[in-house]
């Protein structure tokens, strides 16, 4: 391949994730105009830096570490939001309530918001965006024990929330799923 | 056997054994449905247009950087 032609697969790779990477960027910062700006460096970053991408590697895992970093990052600068504060969520979700459509679906944003960063962000890679946890391990720069640990936290307090039982959820670890649903007796 | 292999053979015993006894599959084991949901709801929306007028303006930003550089 000459350059051109690498130049071009790296646009066309790019193009490709942007939906997932900015559907990331709206759960990381549950807001539709934060996550575009946050998209918006992570291309930036990403077209800067794009000697050190290797052609053929995960673009999409390469595109989410650097927007990971980005939200971390810029989350330091402005400090600390406040997590788990009750007007946290209804602050940054009475924005746009409409774009999230139907009223179950605002409730389980809401509930997906009250879950500590760290917690949130893995179930989202393993559980919708379509990464591995070995991926997300990558991603997160943790080890894969922890990113199951975190995935299965999440879900059992996202079950635990919206009262349901998450009995059979999740394919990759069922394991994980039977004792959960002991545990919260469900 | 692959890793992957394993895994997905240990996935189907444990599903079996989980989901044998009638009724275990709730139908509102919803929360991985419902994530998915919200996140494919966004995926959806596509590609704002700024994106796409930003990687013009980057790659044509790049052009000239290259004709400058006579590459």
């Amino acid at each position: 391949m000459n350059d051109e032609d690498v130049d071009r697969a790296f646009k066309r790779d790019l193009l490709a994730s942007l939906p997932n990477l900015r559907a990331f960027a709206v759960s990381l910062t549950g807001r539709h105009d934060k996550a575009d700006d946050l998209v918006q460096d992570t291309i930036m970053k990403a077209w800067a830096n794009q000697k050190s991408f290797t052609a053929g590697t995960n673009m999409r895992a390469w595109l989410f570490t650097i927007l990971r970093n980005e939200f971390y990052s810029q989350m330091r600068k402005r400090g600390r939001e406040v997590q788990d504060s009750d007007g946290l969520y209804s602050e940054r979700f009475s924005v746009h309530p409409e774009q999230y459509g139907r009223l179950d679906l605002q409730d389980f944003r809401k509930a997906l918001d009250t879950l500590p960063d760290d917690q949130r962000e893995a179930i989202i890679l393993v559980g919708a965006a379509g990464f591995a946890y070995e991926e997300a391990a990558t991603i997160c720069g943790c080890a894969v024990g922890t990113i199951k640990s975190r995935v299965s936290r999440a879900r059992a307090r996202l079950q635990e929330l919206l009262g349901v039982s998450g009995e059979g959820d999740f394919g990759p670890d069922p394991g994980d799923a039977a004792i959960t649903s002991r545990a919260f007796g469900s | 056997m692959s890793e992957d292999e394993t895994r997905k053979k240990e996935k189907m015993t444990t599903a079996q054994s989980n989901n044998f006894r009638p009724g275990a599959m709730q139908p509102n084991s919803s929360i991985s449905r419902k994530l998915r949901e919200f996140y494919d709801a966004v995926q959806e929306e596509g590609i704002p247009d700024r994106f796409m007028d930003l990687l013009e303006r980057l790659e044509e930003a790049e052009k000239k950087a290259n004709s400058v550089n006579g590459k």
